[in-house]
């Protein structure tokens, strides 16, 4: 177990580093350049600017110089920010980037969970079929297009809360945002659920729980849920990475101050470490979730240790 | 005392009876058998009664004086609980993967509403089924257990409340001959506490000796009923002189076979092994020097338990699977490795494998499974030729032309391994490779496609390599036997005198478990 996450993370280094050279090269590819204004400013600062940052270096030198700061948790300067280290940067946007997300996803687990389970038992029913439906609608809808109907409905029609902003986590505020980022992966998590219980259902050793007399909900609840569950682990990796470091359009219609709107502003302005840390920490997480996730197989199914 | 009466079941499946009228009872510390080849409805007429199956059944099934027949779920849920054990057929499966054995046995130990048990009272139940190291099994999880094993486990799970009545639904079909064996010893034994046993079995020579009665399923109807020594010894209906010949024994007197040619294959020092799973570098020999030969016309028998390497030795001699070391030759000259096989090779030796609904491309036609072994081993053949040889193949494993445009989903388990004995018989193959190929099939349909068989060993003079864990089915095709143990040949030699004077211990358990 100790050397099956010890292996896991020794082979997370190397893929971490390929994240951040092709990220590093590709932006370079990108036209345009970090002092590039509606201004144009003039040549002598602008070479000076270029030299203080390095910018001026051969690109495999500028790489190494980066992967060599990241190693000791120095994410470097923000080009555009100039008073602010990427660092700074991420300390004021990631705990509202964590706060949304978090919520986001706690709520969509329930959404998913009850309404999957309510499908399952139900399967060829009415209620499954009316269940799937509505499922299917949540993932498909974009949360540009929810995100603004709730907006709409509840905040400017309905006028029970705050149209956008942060408000200091007030959690008016936070209830549309947190609620349009979880109905996509409500949906998702819903049809994962669904699918993996009715097949958990069907097999042979529910049978014999039921023939041990055992209540429908105990049979359910020990004997098929957890088996069942095992592709939702495998969605909630990346899912979850994704969700936590920023969802880049709800912070956007919703205003909020957080990872995603850094990402998005730095992508913009070609704020190379901006962009890079937050792909960084991204990857990172992806890496970290998806072991969580592996480690989840095994207790869900125990013939996955091997 | 009666523990369970049943009279005149009937279970309908989209408006036709599958059983009709079936009725018997099972006193205090009996054995009931209902036997049946696949269909006949036995294992429905045990499992409906009880809520088990989706099927409503009407009639009568009384269980200690309550009927179940039309009771609420909460009712039968209750009854299961209490008054009655489960057992079912696949091990493998039947019990919960992430739960470990001993808090499965804990769960049905307290379902009946029995006081929290202790870790010595489970371990007890465990070697009351003969588990044997029962304290370190409770902490261990199914799939670390041999299929036996999970079986032993499940039983101890259906008697643990304890229940008035056991129902055994083919108990020990997925189990080789000698699990088998030990198996059925250990459910009659139970019987000893006054426990009723209610067995269902296609294998009627084997559950003949264990249970009081008999109760011979053909249709869903009752074909025979009786004591169970009698009906064995004088069957009264075709069925259960069917199933009784289906299922040979070795007590049976042997049958004559062809007498063997000239050496036809050989195969000197063969060694398997594959790369054990997961990071560590290491093999796992799966076959270990093996050399065996056989002469045209004969057949020789490979068995051995699961797991002992017989299906891995078979195929890589027929260069259908992995080989480390070992010569094979044909009639004197050496046999390409794998990737060399040219068709002239191919053409002499031929697979029909265990499952023949999974080893037929469910999106062919038939004729164009049978044909394509043709397109490629004699390409040279014109169209219509290939068409006739076809039609002679369908037509020597007795299916008629119409089954030619069907797709395998279409067929039933016997016409698709017939259908796969017509792909390995088209190329006119001098030596037929049948791995386990009746294990997968209905009792009444193995018993047929072996004598189909043993009449195209007669009229091709065909060789066999025959892989399977049945001696007696191997003594009706094969003149000679080589036992394997833990990926060894430890004995071989003519059928019969092995049969007869066993050497090796695992000879001897096997042909203890057979007769």
């Amino acid at each position: 177990m100790i050397a099956l996450l010890l292996r896991r993370l020794l082979t997370a280094i190397p893929t971490l580093a390929a994240v951040v050279i092709l990220s590093f090269v590709l932006m370079r590819l990108a036209p345009g350049g970090p002092f590039d204004g509606e201004r144009a400013l003039d040549p002598a600062t602008r070479a000076a600017l270029t030299h203080a940052y390095g910018l001026d270096l051969p690109l495999w030198h500028q790489v190494l110089r980066y992967l060599a700061r990241l190693a000791q948790g120095d994410f470097g300067p923000s080009l555009v920010y100039r008073d602010f280290t990427v660092t700074d940067l991420i300390a004021s946007g990631l705990p509202v980037s964590l706060t949304l997300g978090g919520l986001a996803l706690l709520l969509a687990l329930a959404i998913g969970l009850v309404a999957g389970v309510a499908a399952a038992t139900r399967a060829g029913g009415r209620a499954d079929r009316g269940l799937m439906i509505a499922l299917t609608l949540l993932t498909a809808l974009p949360t540009f297009v929810t995100g603004p109907l709730l907006v709409l409905l509840f905040a400017l029609a309905l006028g029970w809360l705050p149209v956008s902003g942060w408000g200091g986590g007030d959690p008016a505020h936070l209830l549309l945002p947190v609620v349009a980022l979880a109905l996509p992966a409500a949906g998702a998590i819903g049809k994962l659920v669904r699918a993996g219980l009715a097949t958990a259902l069907a097999q042979d050793h529910v049978r014999t729980a039921r023939a041990r007399g055992l209540s429908p909900v105990r049979v359910l609840l020990v004997h098929a849920l957890r088996p069942a569950l095992v592709p939702v682990a495998s969605y909630l990796g990346p899912a979850a990475a994704g969700m936590l470091t920023g969802a880049v359009v709800i912070e956007t219609v919703f205003a909020l101050p957080g990872l995603g709107r850094h990402f998005v502003q730095g992508a913009l302005n070609r704020d190379y470490p901006l962009v890079l840390g937050v792909v960084t920490l991204y990857a990172g997480l992806i890496v970290l979730f998806n072991l969580a996730a592996d480690l989840l197989y095994g207790w869900l199914d125990p013939r996955m240790r091997g | 005392m009666t523990v369970y009466r049943v009279e005149g079941l009937r279970i309908a499946a989209g408006g036709r009876a599958i059983v009709d009228g079936v009725g018997f009872d099972i006193g205090a510390g009996e054995c009931v058998a209902l036997v049946g080849a696949s269909g006949s409805g036995k294992s429905q007429s045990c499992l409906a009664p009880f809520g088990l199956s989706p099927l409503r059944a009407g009639g009568s099934a009384r269980l200690m004086g309550d009927e179940l027949i039309g009771a609420p779920e909460a009712m039968l849920r209750r009854a299961r609980g209490r008054r009655v054990g489960f057992v079912f057929q696949q091990p493998l499966t039947a019990l919960t993967p992430h739960l470990k054995v001993g808090r499965q046995l804990h769960e049905a130990w307290r379902q009946a509403g029995a006081p929290r048990p202790s870790r010595a009272d489970l371990a007890a139940l465990l070697e009351r089924v003969g588990l044997d190291r029962a304290d370190e099994r409770l902490d261990q999880y199914p799939h670390r257990l041999s299929g036996g094993q999970r079986q032993r486990v499940m039983i101890a799970a259906a008697i643990a409340h304890p229940p008035a009545l056991l129902v055994a639904d083919e108990p020990t079909t997925a189990l080789d001959a000698e699990l088998r064996h030990a198996v059925l010893e250990m459910l009659s034994g139970l019987r000893a506490d006054g426990l009723a046993l209610l067995l269902v079995s296609h294998d009627l020579p084997a559950v003949a000796r264990h249970a009081d009665r008999l109760v011979v399923l053909e249709e869903g109807r009752v074909a025979e009923a009786g004591e169970a020594a009698a009906l064995f010894a004088h069957p009264q209906a075709a069925t259960t002189a069917a199933l009784i010949a289906a299922s040979p024994r070795l007590a049976d007197p042997p049958p004559a076979l062809p007498p063997p040619g000239p050496p036809l294959l050989a195969a000197e020092g063969v060694t398997v092994s594959f790369p054990r799973p997961g990071w560590r570098r290491a093999r796992i020999v799966a076959v270990s020097d093996a050399s065996l030969h056989v002469a045209a016309g004969e057949g020789l028998a490979i068995v051995g338990g699961s797991g002992s390497g017989k299906s891995t030795l078979a195929r890589a001699i027929a260069r259908l699977g992995p080989v480390d070391a070992g010569r094979v030759t044909w009639e004197g000259l050496p046999l390409p490795d794998r990737a060399k096989m040219r068709p002239a090779h191919r053409r002499l030796i031929q697979p029909v494998f265990q499952d023949p609904v999974a080893s037929l491309d469910p999106q062919w036609r038939v004729v164009d499974i049978i044909a394509e072994p043709l397109r490629h081993l004699h390409p040279h053949l014109s169209a219509g030729e290939r068409h006739a040889r076809v039609t002679a193949a369908l037509d020597e494993v007795e299916l008629d032309d119409a089954f030619a445009d069907r797709r395998p989903a279409t067929l039933s388990g016997g016409q698709a391994q017939r259908v796969a004995i017509a792909r390995a018989l088209v190329t006119g193959p001098r030596l037929l490779l049948l791995d386990e190929a009746t294990s997968a099939l209905d009792v009444l349909v193995a018993g047929r496609i072996v004598a189909l068989i043993a009449r195209l060993q007669q009229t091709r003079g065909l060789a066999l390599l025959f892989v399977t864990h049945d001696l007696a089915v191997a003594r009706r095709l094969c003149h000679r036997i080589a036992v394997l143990e833990a990926g060894r040949i430890v004995e071989e030699g003519p059928i019969k005198a092995v049969i007869a004077a066993p050497a090796h211990p695992a000879t001897r358990r096997m042909v203890a478990a057979s007769d």
